[in-house]
């Protein structure tokens, strides 16, 4: 496809400064990654046009020619309130071969998951041409509708493809609250497909396929249209030749696909200023070319005309992006902006770190936790407060905001009880707790000690030096009851009066649910009483 | 004859033979002391030492993972014990473990007859037969999880038990203990040893020092060659400790640090970064929605009318938008955020600069499947520069300058996509201890479809890299589990060497 010689090296060299990844590098072949913006390159077709443009191998210009076709889809009311849209393309004389129909296949999937939206916002389906019994309909019909689904024998109600196959099951959502679903079937009653859940095993493409009919149903008529330009675009670098279809609705008709080129223009001095280049005019309309955009200059903007696949380009900024990569990012020297700032960290920051150090140098080591913890572990150690769930978690141990920090301290704990003792760890963090309806962040130090001795005298020492260093004032402790402490063992922290954490020795029943043998005194104090942030 | 030479022929006189602990008991000195004596003692042939070799089994990581979570096969009958009956692939994915533990685990759980598989059309379906009570496997796992045993301490069930564990990688662990035996030689049993307690200062104390008790009495010489028992100084977590260079590398660049919430409307994390509503990126696959929180009115009127009208046809930015219907119930979810670019948002649209340096490092949650590669929550630093005349290049040569103050000399710089930025470029970095490159970070220009809705007319280059990454690469870490695994043995023996 390439139009040169191209050594196998400078593909290597070149394709990453395309925007494309490089994923592995073989004998016989690249496995590239693009972008989800570009759809275009989802086949050997799209990467092999952008490459002849960017090494100039080829530098003339295609028109995307379509022609006239006389085949009609109609759309009847009935899709209105359920798939409303409908756009479709023929091309002819192609010539398939196995790798072919996979990377259409693969086209097809990557608009379904991209601007497709998991099939929810548009669908594609691809038939064999030369079956079809002209004029076809697209309508809605009842679920107990009969025919034979693509990889089936025997012909399903389209209720049974949505129970009984794995494309059905994994699609039905888009369908279930209809109590009617979409179809688009030929004169002759022959189904072309069950959009957006699966095509007809009538219209099955083989590699005796010469004519191909493709149809994309929507909830948007412009990503459809979108959709299809990319499509048909691809299928025309196939070597196909492009027909319109002619599709009326019941209020307006569409002739699609629409493979005319937009305009776009883009400020000269803009585009400087952004890449911080000084390239002339026909330097951009050059580096337009490379990115294969035909444009020229028009007093101090450059117009270009972007082709219907060209979906990404939606700001003049788009194609700021598309003259840097045709002048070449490797090429950009880098540069290093003057500036008069003053660096300066966060004074919340700064606090924290005092804390840190001094809890560093009364010989804690500290640990790092998650914020979200799984619910078991906050029954474990005793908490009880009003969780902050999140939707959905792939994992048990991740499901709730901590509203404390002493369960992850104790966790870690218990996960090292082979370890050598004594053991002495505090973490800074922050805890998550819903006050009248609103959810408040609040940083918070922990710290424990654990041996076969530890206990209340030790855990407040370390407490009250740690408050007293890093921020020179005096804490109070009141008896109070609270888990995971033991009763007669634990107290409330209070500063100025107010209740600021807690510290205790952690009960025993606690320390056996998590499979512990030392005991642990442990402490846990808001730091926002100290600090003003 | 030295002293400790004493002490040690005067217990084996009176015990016949010893092992080196016991010889430390009795005559009250240390291990090192001991063998320092024997190795006196072996030269003047006094003594004979004779070597034994004993196995202790302790339990592996993967055995601990077993007994606090279950062996795999009891992972499979807890997900079967909900539905009796499922079908083989429903099975490995709801017992969530990877594909080859899983076809052991069934293997297993079939030869212990919990289970029956059986045909049906093209589908093989695992049913439930019975929940049996603990197995000698689970039973010798629990004891282990207890303390490490002796291999001879075992009944010769056990023994059996743990030649089918040990098959489990990292289930058991052996150890070789070697042990010293020691035995008088006829010449040593002979030899008149008088240990005489001298008038010695063992431990010298307070008092002696006070009453002069010292001036008649000589010192106990210590072994002062030993090694010393470990102590474990207060110590900086590795993952701060990269945090707070960071930290320090965008300061001495002239960044000012900022804060941001890990609480989030959509609003922020996704709106106003021209984020389109039905983005795949937004689906509870991946973000962490917060359960029945809503943000009400997450902006002021008129940046929620701003941003909505970039999405809705561009909004006056030049832009053509994303042409969909904009709704605020979408942008009022609550998220965990999922990038720390909503705090860098946030400040644009608060202090509307002419121009800045900022940066934050923090927090930020991905709804992922927590694996060797995957954890919910990781860091971020976050950067923007916004200025007249500020440029694409400008932001390759700072986040050159940065990784070269990070200790990477070459970087180059390839095109990519993120929705948020144009022009957009990743950072590739060579590493000379792996001999490669590896992509590192990603950055751009802000859109104008996100600055100008928040009333920011210069261009904004931004940012952004995770920071765990690195750690692993700076700790030759495979499982990114281990950053927050909070070892304590790793952790008091990792370097802090930047």
């Amino acid at each position: 496809m390439l139009k040169g010689q191209v050594s196998k090296k400078k593909l290597e060299e070149t394709i990453p400064y395309l925007g494309l990844d490089l994923e592995e590098v073989t004998e016989d072949y690249l496995r590239i990654e693009y972008n989800p913006n570009r759809p275009d390159f989802a086949t050997d077709y799209g990467i092999a046009k952008a490459l002849n443009s960017f090494l100039e191998l080829q530098t003339a210009w295609k028109d995307y020619n379509v022609s006239k076709g006389k085949i009609i889809v109609k759309v009847d009311k009935s899709v209105q309130s359920i798939r409303p849209f409908i756009v479709a393309a023929v091309a002819r004389n192609i010539k398939l071969d196995d790798e072919s129909i996979r990377q259409i296949i693969a086209l097809q999937e990557d608009l379904h998951n991209g601007i497709g939206r998991m099939r929810k916002k548009v669908s594609i389906g691809i038939h064999n041409l030369d079956v079809l019994k002209p004029p076809l309909e697209y309508l809605a019909v009842e679920p107990t509708f009969l025919f034979v689904p693509l990889n089936e024998t025997k012909s399903m109600s389209m209720q049974d493809i949505l129970t009984s196959t794995s494309t059905g099951r994994e699609y039905a959502h888009l369908v279930n609250q209809f109590s009617k679903y979409p179809l688009l079937r030929d004169s002759a009653g022959g189904v072309l497909s069950f959009p957006p859940i699966i095509n007809g095993e009538l219209t099955r493409l083989s590699s005796s396929t010469k004519n191909l009919f493709i149809d994309i149903t929507a909830t948007d008529l412009k990503t459809a249209e979108n959709a299809l330009a990319v499509v048909a675009t691809t299928l025309s670098d196939a070597g196909a030749l492009i027909e319109s279809v002619k599709v009326p609705y019941p209020d307006q008709s569409l002739i699609t696909p629409d493979l005319s080129a937009r305009q776009e223009a883009v400020d000269v001095e803009y585009a400087n200023r952004l890449l911080g280049l000084q390239l002339t005019k026909e330097e951009m309309v050059k580096s337009l070319r490379k990115a294969r955009l035909q444009s020229k200059a028009d007093s101090n903007k450059i117009v270009a005309k972007v082709p219907g696949y060209r979906i990404d380009i939606i700001h003049p900024v788009d194609l700021v992006e598309e003259i840097a990569l045709g002048y070449g990012i490797f090429r950009m020297e880098l540069s290093f902006p003057a500036s008069k700032a003053v660096g300066k960290y966060n004074p919340l920051q700064v606090e924290l770190s005092r804390v840190r150090e001094t809890a560093m140098g009364l010989g804690m080591l500290e640990v790092v936790n998650f914020s979200l913890v799984g619910e078991d572990l906050l029954k474990n150690a005793g908490i009880d407060a009003q969780l902050i769930r999140v939707d959905k978690s792939k994992s048990a141990e991740h499901e709730v905001l901590k509203p404390s920090m002493l369960p992850t301290i104790l966790l870690t704990l218990s996960k090292n009880i082979h370890e050598e003792y004594p053991q002495k760890i505090f973490e800074i963090g922050k805890v998550f707790i819903k006050k009248e309806g609103v959810i408040i962040e609040e940083y918070r130090v922990a710290g424990a000690v654990s041996h076969s001795s530890a206990n209340f005298t030790e855990i407040h020492s370390y407490l009250s030096a740690l408050v007293r260093q890093a921020f020179g004032v005096q804490i109070l402790t009141k008896a109070a009851e609270m888990p995971p402490f033991i009763e007669g063992r634990t107290a409330e922290i209070v500063y100025n009066g107010k209740r600021c954490g807690s510290i205790g020795e952690v009960h025993p029943e606690v320390l056996q649910n998590l499979g512990m043998r030392n005991p642990i005194a442990a402490f846990e104090m808001k730091l926002s009483s100290f600090v003003s942030s | 004859m030295h002293t400790l030479e004493k002490k040690v022929l005067h217990v084996l006189q009176n015990s016949q033979s010893a092992t080196i602990e016991e010889i430390c008991i009795k005559a009250e000195i240390g291990a090192d002391q001991v063998r320092r004596a024997l190795e006196w003692l072996k030269e003047k042939n006094y003594v004979e030492i004779s070597q034994q070799k004993i196995f202790e089994i302790a339990i592996g990581d993967e055995g601990r993972k077993a007994v606090a979570e279950g062996l795999p096969e009891r992972k499979i009958l807890a997900t079967l014990v909900e539905r009796k009956i499922a079908s083989l692939q429903d099975l490995a994915r709801l017992s969530g473990l990877d594909e080859g533990v899983f076809s052991g685990a069934l293997g297993a759980a079939r030869a212990l007859g919990w289970i029956e598989m059986k045909k049906e059309a093209d589908k093989t379906l695992v049913l439930l037969k019975s929940i049996p009570p603990p197995t000698d496997d689970e039973k010798l796992l629990s004891k282990l999880s207890r303390k490490p045993v002796l291999l001879e301490s075992l009944t010769a069930e056990e023994k059996k038990v743990l030649t089918t564990l040990s098959k489990r990688p990292n289930f058991i662990q052996l150890k070789t203990i070697q042990i010293q035996t020691l035995k008088l030689t006829d010449a040593g049993a002979k030899v008149p040893v008088e240990v005489r307690i001298e008038n010695e200062i063992d431990v010298l104390t307070s008092g002696i020092v006070v009453s002069g008790k010292w001036k008649e009495a000589s010192f106990r010489p210590l072994n002062v060659e030993e090694q010393a028992p470990a102590i474990f100084p207060g110590k900086k977590h590795p993952l701060q400790n990269f945090i707070d260079e960071v930290r320090e590398i965008f300061v001495s660049m002239g960044f000012e640090e900022i804060e941001g919430a890990l609480v989030q409307s959509s609003f922020w994390n996704f709106d106003a970064l021209f984020t389109p509503q039905d983005h795949p990126s937004r689906e509870m696959q991946d973000t962490f929605y917060l359960a029945g929180e809503q943000s009400r009115n997450p902006a002021s009127p008129p940046i929620l009318q701003s941003v909505s009208n970039a999405h809705i046809n561009g909004g006056g930015t030049g832009s053509k938008g994303w042409g969909y219907k904009w709704k605020l119930e979408e942008a009022e979810r609550t998220v965990l955020r999922t990038h720390t670019t909503c705090t860098t948002v946030r400040y644009l649209a608060d202090t509307k600069p002419e121009e800045a340096r900022v940066f934050s490092v923090g927090r930020v949650f991905r709804n992922e499947k927590v694996s060797y590669k995957h954890i919910v929550e990781f860091h971020q630093v976050e950067g923007i520069v916004v200025g007249k005349n500020v440029t694409l290049r400008d932001i390759m040569g700072l986040l050159g300058k940065f990784y070269q103050k990070l200790g990477f000399q070459k970087t180059k710089f390839w095109p990519t996509y993120f929705p948020y930025t144009e022009p957009s470029l990743q950072s590739m970095v060579y590493f000379d201890n792996l001999d490669k490159w590896l992509e590192l970070g990603g950055m751009g220009i802000f859109r104008p479809e996100v600055t100008l809705p928040l009333g920011v007319k210069n261009p904004v280059l931004a940012w952004g890299l995770g920071l765990e990454r690195l750690v692993m690469l700076r700790y030759n870490m495979e499982d990114i589990r281990e950053i927050y695994g909070n070892n304590l043995n790793w952790l008091r023996g990792a370097s802090l060497r930047r």
